[in-house]
């Protein structure tokens, strides 16, 4: 135990603290905000950031980034959809839902992986063939008239809780415990920090880097199942900007843009974060437009706390 | 021979036109180390490559135990027990001692979890083994560029290496840390490993190598002992007689033009104060650490002063930014040449005028190409810079030739002070000797000369006043043509 990195914890320690902070002025502010059914919606309404900051944190370990999570949630909504409406079966349709999001993900990694572009280009080309193709095979428009059946993977609760918040808990938990004490995944750490000396440590640097790019996207996958069911339709623009918040929660949760750091469990604490401010937004009835806005101020903020670590750590 | 562990044999390499190493026969004995020395460009790291498995010869066959060995990646090489440990670090600055000794290798237990615990205590043992104090749970980035060496050391033998290949591992540590490392290399020794020793340094492959190997343009020139003196060894490497530095002092010596008082940044360095003449070099000596660079990059405006004033020729400067210092007619050389000097990926004309660009381009800011390729071709005659050619990229030139380069763009800018930090470190002996000459020139041309040196014949061979550091402070100045290594090592560390 004496070995994780002690900078990783804490910074996991100082995001909770953050977390806390502004929950409690927050509850000073809008007593509501303690609300047993306002704070079930917060944490519903994170079902769908978690999953996507916890591939991006993995890609960002691998010294990548990935800017397609957000369309590839767009294009697989909209083939679940198509897929259903064409009188596909429930049973099916998850798995075909993963398997369109994975292969997305393929391509970007076998680009970055094998072809040696640098993913930030990759990962944008991508997202803008993945958002292109979901909108041209839908015209724009809405698909709706799912199957009930179908609708209850999302809505469907056990024990007054929506089935999706015990998945994404397992997979955040499972995942956390195997980026940290796994080798054949901590290995990633090594490969984003200093990927020559990894492979002479004969650690398979290539293939690492492509299954960190297919988890993401079937990250994404799962978010856009858990979307397109609990809003009963495929839409092309599902996902908007959960690049940018997904990036923003793992950079806060201690992953850097140089590779080699950052932890799930941090990242879902900056998931967390983000979604206590945003409900202070709809609670103080700010206007939601202003909720980009903010993303991005603390993915800035984020980044600059980022930026100056890095500087501490250079020899001058 | 025959009990060579690993060898080459008739071995050739081509870069394109280029013969990198044209059959050398070489190989380490169990049990003993032998030393390979050259210039930089010989062909050390083209053999180095070769034998750790990260190149394949063109022609000629690798031994292992007397029977030829294919290695088809570095990482076969490794498993096939030869340890290399390279000049830059392949280090996890972010992860523990423990795990960059064991990267990749950590001890699992079922279903491919990481033992923490054991992995401590492994790579404790190894440390304790190899006689280092290191906390295994230190995250490397915090350690001393020697401790880092040391972990990389620990790393190589945690593989139980039976051949251990080392190049230039000293240019990081101090004379102690050196002396430690010598006594684990002993040790290994005395265990049965064989070791190749890289090394520009004359002193150490002395004090260490059973047997001595030249390699010079790519030929095998030499093998000798330990008994060879420096002389016959630098001849040996060159194929030429090369004089020591020739103490140049000058006589003319023009009037004081630059000028620096009392220059303070909080707990770097305090009330440092010295003048320069038109055509003198002033030396600058110290410990690593002292100060002298942090000077230096405060002068040229890198770094903030909190107090302290500069004249230049008369007038008093006040320098917020290098463009700052360059316009006023200051240039600084800078000590880390790859990280901080030379554009890599740029061509070597590119760099050779990065600094004197505003006299190279028209009124309305339009590069005139045909000034700067002339402008660049003048420096690559001047300074004998081989590839005698702009348009190839800075970073295929050897270190002596990009120091050149670097060179070449402050004369270009044509300074009247210009501040050289540690202008030949890592360079060969022949470029060395070159760069002594153009500094010399240079002052008898009446520029003014700050040269930071912690190579001790250089300071005291090149300048005519030394002014020696300790802990931030300029403690004297002793005058160069008196002036002993003793002297300023008694200031520089009292």
């Amino acid at each position: 135990m004496r070995f994780r990195v002690s900078v990783i914890r804490a910074r996991e320690a100082w995001l909770a603290v953050m977390v806390l902070v502004v929950s409690g002025l927050l509850a000073l502010a809008e007593p509501r905000f303690l609300n047993a059914s306002n704070l079930v919606s917060v944490g519903t309404g994170m079902i769908y950031d978690l999953p996507v900051a916890a591939g991006m944190t993995l890609v960002l370990a691998l010294g990548g980034i990935d800017l397609s999570v957000g369309a590839i949630i767009g294009l697989t909504s909209v083939v679940t959809a198509i897929y259903l409406r064409s009188g596909g079966s429930v049973a099916l349709a998850v798995p075909i839902a993963l398997a369109a999001a994975g292969g997305a993900g393929a391509l970007n990694g076998v680009l970055v992986a094998r072809f040696k572009v640098p993913p930030f280009l990759v990962t944008l080309a991508t997202m803008s063939i993945a958002r292109g193709t979901a909108t041209v095979l839908t015209s724009g428009y809405y698909l709706s008239g799912l199957p009930p059946a179908y609708l209850q993977i999302g809505r469907g609760q056990l024990l007054g809780v929506p089935y999706p918040v015990f998945v994404v808990l397992g997979v955040v938990v499972v995942f956390d415990v195997l980026l940290r004490r796994w080798k054949p995944l901590h290995d990633a750490y090594y490969a984003g920090t200093n990927p020559p000396a990894a492979v002479l440590s004969g650690i398979d640097v290539g293939r690492l880097v492509f299954a960190g790019y297919v988890a993401s996207a079937l990250a994404a996958g799962l978010s856009a199942v858990f979307m397109t069911s609990r809003l009963a339709m495929g839409y092309a623009r599902f996902g908007e900007l959960a690049e940018l918040r997904a990036i923003a929660a793992a950079v806060l949760g201690g992953a850097s843009f140089s590779g080699g750091t950052g932890s799930i469990l941090g990242a879902a604490l900056g998931v967390l974060l983000l979604a206590v401010i945003s409900n202070g937004f709809v609670l103080l009835r700010l206007s939601v437009y202003w909720q980009g806005v903010v993303s991005g101020l603390i993915l800035v903020a984020a980044i600059a706390v980022d930026a100056s670590r890095r500087r501490r750590n250079e020899p001058r | 021979m025959n009990d060579q562990i690993l060898g080459v044999q008739g071995v050739s390499k081509r870069f394109g036109r280029h013969t990198v190493l044209d059959e050398v026969t070489f190989g380490v004995r169990a049990g003993s180390i032998h030393a390979l020395v050259g210039e930089n460009g010989a062909g050390k790291s083209t053999l180095m490559n070769i034998l750790g498995g990260a190149l394949r010869p063109d022609s000629g066959t690798v031994t292992l135990d007397g029977r030829p060995a294919a290695f088809a990646d570095p990482l076969a090489a490794i498993r096939a027990g030869i340890g290399t440990v390279h000049q830059e670090f392949g280090l996890f600055p972010n992860r523990s001692v423990a795990q960059n000794i064991f990267a990749g290798r950590e001890p699992t237990g079922r279903a491919g979890f990481i033992r923490w615990r054991a992995l401590g205590r492994q790579a404790q043992a190894i440390l304790s083994e190899i006689g280092v104090d290191l906390a295994p749970s230190a995250p490397v980035a915090t350690l001393s560029v020697a401790a880092q060496q040391m972990v990389e050391i620990a790393k190589a033998l945690s593989l139980r290496p039976r051949v251990l290949i080392l190049d230039e591992p000293t240019s990081a540590l101090s004379d102690h840390e050196a002396q430690r490392l010598f006594r684990l290399l002993a040790d290994l020794r005395s265990r049965g490993v064989a070791i190749i020793y890289i090394s520009h340094r004359l002193s150490d492959v002395r004090q260490i190598a059973d047997e001595i190997s030249v390699l010079r343009d790519g030929r095998l020139v030499g093998r000798t002992t330990r008994e060879a003196s420096p002389a016959d060894l630098i001849g040996m490497m060159v194929g030429r007689h090369i004089e020591s530095i020739t103490p140049s002092r000058r006589t003319n010596l023009g009037a004081e033009i630059f000028r620096v008082e009392g220059l303070t940044r909080h707990r770097v360095f305090a009330d440092v104060s010295f003048g320069v003449r038109e055509g003198e070099i002033l030396g600058l000596a110290g410990l690593v650490g002292s100060g002298r660079t942090e000077v230096a990059r405060a002068i040229f405006g890198a770094d903030r002063l909190d107090a302290g004033r500069i004249w230049l020729e008369g007038r008093a400067l006040a320098i917020g930014s290098p463009r700052q210092a360059i316009a006023s007619g200051i240039g600084y050389l800078t000590e880390d040449r790859k990280a901080l000097g030379l554009f890599l990926t740029m061509t070597v004309g590119d760099n050779i005028v990065a600094a004197s660009m505003p006299k190279l381009v028209s009124r309305a800011g339009v590069l005139r190409p045909r000034a700067i390729r002339a402008e660049a071709a003048r420096y690559l005659h001047r300074l004998d810079i081989r590839p005698v050619d702009d348009r190839v990229e800075a970073r295929t030139l050897s270190g002596g030739n990009q120091q050149k380069v670097l060179l070449a763009k402050w004369l270009s800018a044509a300074p009247r002070v210009l501040i050289v930090d540690e202008p030949t470190r890592g360079v060969d002996v022949a470029a060395k000797a070159g760069i002594h000459r153009h500094l010399s020139q240079l002052a008898d041309a009446g520029m003014a000369i700050v040269l930071i040196s912690s190579d001790l014949p250089e300071v005291l061979g090149l300048s005519d006043r030394v002014g020696v550091f300790r802990e931030g402070r300029l403690v004297t100045i002793l005058d160069g043509a008196t002036a002993t290594q003793e002297d300023i090592m008694r200031h520089a560390s009292a």
